[in-house]
């Protein structure tokens, strides 16, 4: 018998009752709050930014000025160029080398302070989210829900997407002597730019 | 060779007189504690996660051969390799043949406790793989020769000079060097070019979703993702009973998790993979290890709930003031307390007496998991199963050395010389948890105590009637 049909076998005679452990619907609990304001404390809670315009700024001028020594900035959307765009990275070793990556989010949770990204939003490059050192992500507030459960309840990506990440703040470790220390492997920095 | 005991106490007593190591350990994980408590308080429905968590995992464990083939199928479907392992050695030859197979040579892996469970890089490493841990706490652990000793922070018995040492003789970095930011980004610095360089990546998974045929890795360094998505090849250890029904029923589990762990709202990376990367390869590994037979164990097949959130070791009197490495097995604190026996029984016979007893544990686990009951009715086990002296000698050690109270234990468990088959049931139970008595004990672990009793009292008083 193969190690597959072993396991299974031996599950089916060792499980507990089946009838005894009914699954309960699917939970929709919590603050149902989808609101700017709800994003953007939990975004600060867990570290991220927001990109915020200074008199009519444009996104452009913003990035400029918020990552003024900048050199490679990757665009991963159409209104913004970049020096580079995300799918002329061809390789994780070049993304490595990219300072700034600017992203569409299809949206983002309120509870959290999450955005979310896939191959989508990605090119031929999900590592790019992961080995440029800052990210900047564009993000619609009227796409924002309210909490993990609506989220998995109403986006289609969770089932769609072969990869599918939802970043919360930039990366982080509290490894050594429980110091927290914003910006471990990953992205450094994690700006959100509203959309207008 | 009989395999001997693990002698936790005596290994706890080093770190025990290393007062600042100590004090530190103690300190940051009731830190931990407590924020976790902050979260919970913050969200009015937590107790109804945890009966929802509760159920849904024990739905689906009483489910679970179906629930993996419903993955299989999807995982299949979406272009994932699915394969099955009945225990570590397997595990570990599956993922040496995928290597092969790629011809690579080095393996970037994030955290995964299974992967310690099968004791991996003791075997590919002979076999010339190099393996590169990329989570800080756990590359600091693997440059030290040891197991982690947390299963969320790997290196929390560590203060920042030990990692200063470690960095300098490894990564050439200052030897002095006292900023756990620096020392981070030393190791951001030394990891980058390996993950870049790296032939094959390696995740754990925290959750399983039967429907979509996805996998979710929780983490926060970013180095997980890195070494999801750099490699052209992707292999995914997961353990059996990480299953969920739903993509949906996530939200109930994902609330809590962090909450649980760290006290943070969220990790900062919560990555679902559904298949692989457009040129790349993803194989995903199913791992039995003892689950299947623990499922069949009437009092600890609930063990299988658990998601490692960590928090009944950070809430543990015992595990805060012993370390993880002094239980000298993979999972460490309460919750290793009570499955470590299903690995090895006369191994880890100690364990279940490593703690005092008082149900934090309980009260705190997101999935109520009866921690402290199951870790009673090990006890139980083990006195059946053992000498008298044994047993004794652990609820000693545990009080005298661990907890610096032994006039109060011996006058607790004075009397039992008497042989335990004359001793009435309750009595066991009592003499067994000798911190019971004199200790205010938590609303659960009073009704535990009561109900046991006034069954064993019935009976004691039935058997009188019918002799
Ligand atoms: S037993 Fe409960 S509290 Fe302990 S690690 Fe597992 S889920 Fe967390």
């Amino acid at each position: 018998m193969s190690s597959r049909d072993a396991i299974l076998a031996r599950l089916r005679d060792n499980r507990p009752d089946p009838a005894a452990h009914a699954l309960p619907p699917v939970a929709r609990l919590g603050d149902m709050d989808a609101s700017r304001a709800r994003f953007e404390k939990s975004l600060a809670l867990l570290g991220g930014q927001v990109l915020a315009p200074q008199e009519g700024e444009s996104l452009s001028a913003a990035i400029a000025r918020r990552f003024a020594d900048a050199k490679i900035i990757c665009s991963a959307v159409p209104e913004f160029e970049g020096t580079v765009r995300i799918e002329e990275l061809g390789t994780p070793q070049t993304a490595a080398n990219v300072d700034v990556l600017v992203v569409r989010a299809p949206f983002g949770i309120a509870e959290m302070g999450s955005i979310f990204l896939s191959e989508a939003q990605l090119p031929t490059l999900n590592s790019a989210a992961h080995l440029t050192q800052h990210i900047v992500v564009i993000l619609s507030e009227s796409t924002l829900t309210a909490n993990m459960h609506t989220a998995y309840i109403e986006r289609p990506e969770f089932h769609t997407a072969r990869y599918g990440v939802l970043m919360s703040g930039p990366s982080a470790t509290a490894d050594i002597q429980g110091v927290l220390v914003r910006g471990a492997q990953g992205v450094r920095t994690l700006s959100v730019w509203w959309e207008q | 060779m009989k395999v001997k005991p693990v002698n936790h106490a005596r290994a706890a007593e080093a770190f025990i007189k290393d007062t600042p190591h100590l004090t530190f350990h103690d300190e940051r994980l009731w830190d931990l504690r407590q924020k976790r408590d902050q979260q919970m308080h913050e969200l009015p429905e937590w107790q109804e996660l945890r009966t929802l968590a509760s159920q849904i995992k024990e739905h689906t464990l009483a489910n679970l051969p179906e629930y993996l083939e419903q993955f299989e199928a999807n995982a299949k479907k979406n272009g994932i390799h699915v394969h099955w392992a009945a225990d570590g050695a397997e595990h570990n030859r599956i993922v040496g043949e995928i290597l092969e197979k790629h011809g690579a040579k080095s393996l970037i892996k994030s955290k995964s406790m299974v992967t310690e469970e099968c004791n991996m890089r003791e075997y590919l490493e002979p076999r010339g793989v190099v393996v590169t841990e990329t989570d800080l706490g756990e590359r600091i652990q693997q440059l030290d020769n040891q197991m982690p000793s947390h299963i969320v922070v790997p290196a929390v018995h560590k203060l920042t000079p030990d990692v200063a040492k470690l960095f300098a003789e490894h990564y050439h970095t200052d030897p002095n060097d006292d900023d756990p930011q620096s020392l981070a980004w030393s190791q951001r610095l030394a990891a980058r070019p390996v993950i870049l360089a790296a032939d094959a990546g390696m995740t754990g998974g925290n959750f399983v979703v039967a429907e979509t045929g996805s996998f979710v890795v929780c983490t926060n360094e970013g180095n997980a993702d890195l070494s999801a998505t750099v490699p052209g090849l992707h292999i995914a250890t997961l353990g059996i009973e990480r299953l969920v029904p739903r993509m949906a029923d996530l939200g109930v589990f994902v609330r809590m998790l962090s909450r649980s762990a760290l006290g943070s709202p969220i990790t900062q990376y919560t990555t679902h993979f559904r298949g692989p990367q457009d040129g790349s390869e993803m194989h995903v590994v199913l791992v039995d290890n003892g689950r299947s037979h623990r499922l069949g164990m009437e009092d600890f097949w609930t063990s299988l709930k658990c998601i490692r959130c960590g928090a009944c070791m950070n809430t543990c009197p015992v595990y805060r003031r012993s370390g993880g490495l002094s239980y000298g097995a993979v999972y460490s604190g309460p919750i290793g307390a009570i499955i470590d026996p299903t690995f090895n029984e006369r191994k880890y016979s100690t364990l279940p007496f490593a703690s005092t007893m008082n149900g934090s544990c309980t009260n705190v686990c997101p999935v109520r998991i009866n921690i402290h009951d199951q870790l009673y009715k090990w006890r139980r086990v083990l006195a059946e199963h053992h000498e008298l002296p044994f047993v004794k000698r652990e609820v000693m050690n545990m009080a005298g050395r661990l907890l610096g109270q032994p006039k109060l234990y011996r006058a607790a468990i004075s009397g039992t010389e008497t042989a335990l088959g004359v001793l009435p049931r309750f009595a066991l139970y009592n003499w067994l948890n000798p911190w019971g008595k004199n200790r205010e004990l938590p609303h659960p672990v009073k009704q535990t105590f009561h109900s046991w009793y006034k069954q064993n009292r019935l009976k004691t008083k039935k058997k009188g009637e019918d002799a």
